[in-house]
């Protein structure tokens, strides 16, 4: 209920009514208590709305929290980053997760703050490609583990140079406030920041929406980590780095004219130093030039002289009002940061290991107007591509939104139904479920259209569904000509063997009715079958050079020849 | 991919005539061919007649059904042949070995003597017997002979009852007396060649041919035969081969009429035409097997109302009315009678069994109906 509501009750008690009285003493304590719920009480009561539900996907989601953390430390101080993730199972519903890095480290003042407060890492409208909390943060995690457990999550943590320190946190959920207890400075040298936190209620699962399948998505869309696990049954799978240099730091830009609201403007005033509205417009956002400022002037009616600290919400309302219809040349690309096509690669080579494989980073381009964006595409098909259950193999998208992966609500997002839209048979692939076949689509942006505060599916924005689209299209053909060479190839062997498996059987009759030799027959009957085949060996030898030719001059194609274990086309293997 | 279609004279030597050995001796030579063809490294062929409904003519003066003259040719280099081919040479090998040591065989033991896995495969040679049958009558056809005169025959089918008396050559020379063999009458052998079974003498004056056996067996109970001075011969659904066979040679060796008795439905309809006109799979046979001179008694479309019949009627099912389209079509179901028939069924869409008689009373079959039609001559050509 917001202040305002309970004004206008409030004056309902000059009406003299006796029942109102009480509602007024009701509503005043409904506030007060409103007012001491803090954001973690709030979290307490709310666990779904930030898609912590279900219990696979929550311990999904835990893992993810702290490699994110990770990940994101060891960018920001150009360290590669090893990370190692262990999850112990300790009853029913009952684990214990440990995630250690090689990361910086925390001092002991910022400790509480990255693992103890929610919401304090969250930077207003900060327009930078990045990782994002996808959920709860590791401060979520910390207060998580304490609702269902009572216990504190463990952290140690060292900085180069200085002394490692342990300790345990807890949250104090009315306050939003962390509590480190047991606090000790450790003899050994470590740098970087292991943390153990215990959780009930969740589930382990070795399924598509498993840890295990994050990591190794994660280490796909992220060449430079390495991460090791090791799973409730003891199992240790280790996804090498095959990328040594760091990925460039993304820069932040200023907001598009086209990408702000109306709330935006007025927060944006009131933290910025200029001292009137034209200067604040000029300054902070994107494409916004003289000539621009003038059409603002021209649709707006107050003065651009007054203080931008003091924007009312009807002025905030003129000036998006202007900002659409003004014509403003498209935001600026150049702070993307897509992982490149080399590196897409080289990582998916090594971790899904495919006979045939096609990469293609799209273009920077804008969608809804104001925000930059880019989709890189990979097709893998064969050898270790697709999803393997039971006995057979399906296909698999391995969705990725700034490199993280988007493990659950598949069938709600862009990125999956641009996949389905495409006519595959084209490019022979005839039965697309079932094929040995992962289509990885990395969609990059300053700031990703999630269709709900889950954020796991990409709202279907027209110009990203376009994008992917001609990118799948352009490595679907591609991906096309080798499987149907690859389909032609089979036949012709399987040919050659149906023959010859019938050959014994009719020089063994025709030799007991007519006296002849069998062996002379069985002779005979091979050479004629080589050389019916060989005239179709030539056909496919033409074949062969055809197709080896289209596909080594792309440099983004490679092609495993399963004979030669390995054969790569021109840049592939540099 | 369709098997290479071109036009031959025909073999003119009748096939009644040829001995075993020649048989054998045919089926020497056509491997004979093929093993000098794989010497020259030429890919090896077999040559048969075509069969289906494509290559069956209608010979109206003959009054039979008859293979025509495309024959197709089966090679080893052809994917859709392979496997075909393989299969040929073992048939034929194993007929030469059956016809040389003077042994005969059922089909269906001819396809477990051949039924093995081709080595270093899963595949088995014959996956079922309706792999290896089509290619027995391919041989059949490749060298101008009947299956009989391979070793090979079907399982038997078929009962004859009455007073005929029949020698087993094959068998002691035993004689006997189709009417004194008890209630349930002689087997009939799927091979009734004149060098095995003869027909010595009868004093029956016709022969009815009934397509069910209970009515075979109701007929007996009621001493119809015995009555009637007729033969009476059970097929038990569509006539087996030998059994054609034996009504061709009762027809022809002593000069009964023939009367076809069967349900009055599209089904029951075409087991007679076979009888008469001889069927599309053995349109080559015909000759041998056919009797275009037999007529047809019932049950008709036109006894429901004669005998009062209508509350004991059945509903066409959709394959009888489908079966009854294409039989409308065909040469030699055009003439006024059948026509008739096959239009009155489709109109009614109704169908009536033998057996729906015994709604009179269970004896009406062989006391009225039967006689009746035969002494008023009421048939159906």
């Amino acid at each position: 209920m917001s202040g305002k509501e309970i004004k206008e009750k409030s004056s309902k008690k000059s009406n003299g009514d006796e029942k109102s009285d009480i509602i007024v003493k009701a509503a005043a304590n409904l506030e007060k208590e409103f007012k001491e719920h803090s954001v973690a009480e709030f979290f307490k009561k709310n666990k779904q709305m930030i898609g912590l539900y279900g219990k696979v996907r929550t311990l999904t989601m835990i893992v993810h929290e702290y490699v994110t953390n990770s990940l994101d430390a060891c960018e920001e101080t150009g360290i590669l980053p090893n990370i190692d993730v262990k999850i112990d199972e300790l009853g029913e519903e009952y684990y214990e997760v440990t995630v250690t890095d090689n990361g910086p480290g925390i001092s002991k003042e910022n400790v509480g703050k990255a693992f103890g407060k929610l919401l304090a890492g969250t930077k207003f409208h900060r327009l930078k490609q990045s990782r994002g909390q996808q959920g709860i943060g590791c401060a979520g995690c910390t207060l998580l583990s304490q609702m269902t457990t009572g216990k504190p999550t463990k952290i140690i943590t060292g900085k180069e140079g200085a002394k490692a320190i342990s300790l345990e946190l807890t949250i104090d959920p009315s306050h939003n406030e962390p509590k480190m207890n047991e606090v000790k400075e450790l003899e050994k040298d470590f740098r970087g920041t292991a943390v153990r936190a215990k959780f009930k209620g969740v589930l382990y699962r070795d399924s598509e929406q498993g840890a295990l399948e994050y990591l190794r998505r994660t280490v796909i869309a992220n060449p430079h980590a390495q991460i090791s696990f090791r799973d409730p049954l003891g199992q240790k799978t280790v996804f090498k780095r095959t990328q040594t240099e760091l990925p460039e730091l993304a820069t932040e830009i200023k907001p598009h004219p086209k990408g702000v609201t109306v709330d935006d403007i007025i927060s944006m005033g009131k933290r910025s130093g200029a001292r009137s509205v034209a200067g604040f417009l000029n300054n902070e956002f994107d494409r916004m030039g003289a000539k621009a400022l003038d059409e603002v002037k021209k649709r707006v009616d107050f003065d651009l002289g007054k203080d931008p600290k003091k924007i009312e919400w009807d002025e905030a309302e003129q000036i998006i009002k202007a900002f659409k219809q003004i014509d403003f040349i498209a935001p600026t690309t150049d702070s993307l940061r897509p992982i490149g096509e080399k590196q897409i690669q080289n990582s998916l080579q090594a971790i899904v290991k495919p006979d045939f494989l096609t990469v293609m980073t799209r273009k920077p381009t804008v969608y809804a107007g104001g925000y930059p964006f880019q989709v890189e595409i990979a097709i893998a098909f064969g050898g270790g591509a697709g999803r393997k259950v039971g006995e057979e193999t399906k296909m698999e998208i391995m969705r990725f939104a700034n490199r993280v992966p988007l493990l659950f609500d598949q069938g709600n997002c862009a990125l999956t139904k641009s996949v389905q839209t495409i006519d595959w048979k084209r490019y022979d692939i005839k039965d697309l479920d079932n094929s040995p076949l992962t289509v990885f689509v990395n969609f990059i942006s300053v700031h990703i259209p999630y269709t709900g505060a889950g954020k796991q599916a990409i709202a279907d924005e027209e110009e990203v569904l376009e994008e992917c689209r001609l990118a799948l299209m352009q490595t679907g053909r591609k991906a096309g000509v080798y499987i149907s060479h690859r389909r032609r190839a089979g036949e012709n062997q399987q040919k050659r063997l149906m023959f010859y498996k019938y050959i014994p059987e009719i020089c063994k009759a025709l030799s007991i009715i007519t006296k002849a030799s069998e062996d002379s027959l069985k002779k005979n009957m091979e050479k004629m079958v080589l050389a019916k085949l060989k005239i179709e060996d030539q056909k496919e030898a033409e074949d062969n050079a055809k197709t080896e030719k289209t596909l080594a001059a792309d440099e983004n194609s490679i092609v495993v020849d399963n004979n030669k274990k390995e054969k790569t086309k021109k840049e592939g293997k540099k | 991919m369709a098997e290479k279609e071109k036009k031959v004279k025909k073999h003119s030597k009748t096939t009644e005539q040829v001995s075993p050995k020649e048989i054998a001796e045919r089926i020497k030579k056509t491997a004979e061919s093929m093993v000098g063809q794989i010497g020259k490294q030429q890919d090896p062929e077999f040559t048969t007649m075509q069969r289906g409904k494509s290559n069956v003519v209608w010979d109206e003066k003959k009054g039979y059904l008859e293979l025509g003259e495309k024959e197709v040719t089966r090679t080893f280099l052809n994917i859709a042949h392979a496997r075909k081919f393989m299969q040929t040479t073992l048939i034929m090998q194993k007929a030469q070995d059956y016809l040389s040591h003077n042994k005969t065989a059922s089909i269906r033991e001819i396809y477990y003597e051949l039924k093995h896995t081709i080595a270093d495969t899963k595949e088995n040679t014959f996956e079922g017997q309706d792999e290896s049958d089509p290619i027995i009558v391919d041989l059949e056809h490749s060298v101008d002979t009947i299956r009989e005169k391979l070793n090979l025959h079907a399982n038997p089918k078929g009962t004859l009852y009455g007073d005929v008396t029949l020698l087993d050559r094959m068998h002691n020379n035993d004689k006997f007396n189709a009417s004194k063999l008890g209630r349930g009458g002689w087997s009939i052998m799927s091979r009734v060649e004149p060098e095995e079974i003869e027909l010595v003498d009868s004093n029956a004056e016709y022969l009815l041919v009934a397509e069910t056996e209970a009515i075979f067996e109701r007929l007996i109970e009621e001493g119809f035969p015995k009555k009637n001075k007729c033969l009476l011969i059970g097929t038990g659904g569509q006539a087996a081969r030998g059994t054609r066979r034996l009504i061709h040679r009762v027809h022809k060796e002593l000069d009964l009429p023939v009367y076809v008795f069967t349900d009055g439905d599209p089904y029951g309809w075409y087991i007679y035409s076979v009888i008469k006109q001889g069927s599309m799979a053995l349109a080559a046979h015909s000759e041998f097997m056919s009797v275009p001179e037999a007529k047809y008694i019932g049950m008709t479309i036109d006894d429901i109302k004669e005998y009062d019949l209508q509350a004991v009627t059945e509903h066409m099912k959709e394959g009888d009315i489908k079966r009854a389209k294409e039989m409308m079509a065909y040469p030699w179901f055009q003439n006024k009678e059948w026509q008739d028939q096959l239009k009155k069924a489709l109109d009614q869409k109704v169908r009536i069994e033998q057996q729906a008689l015994a709604n009179k009373r269970l004896d009406f079959v062989a006391t009225h109906y039967l006689p009746e039609k035969i002494r008023n001559k009421q048939f159906l050509p």
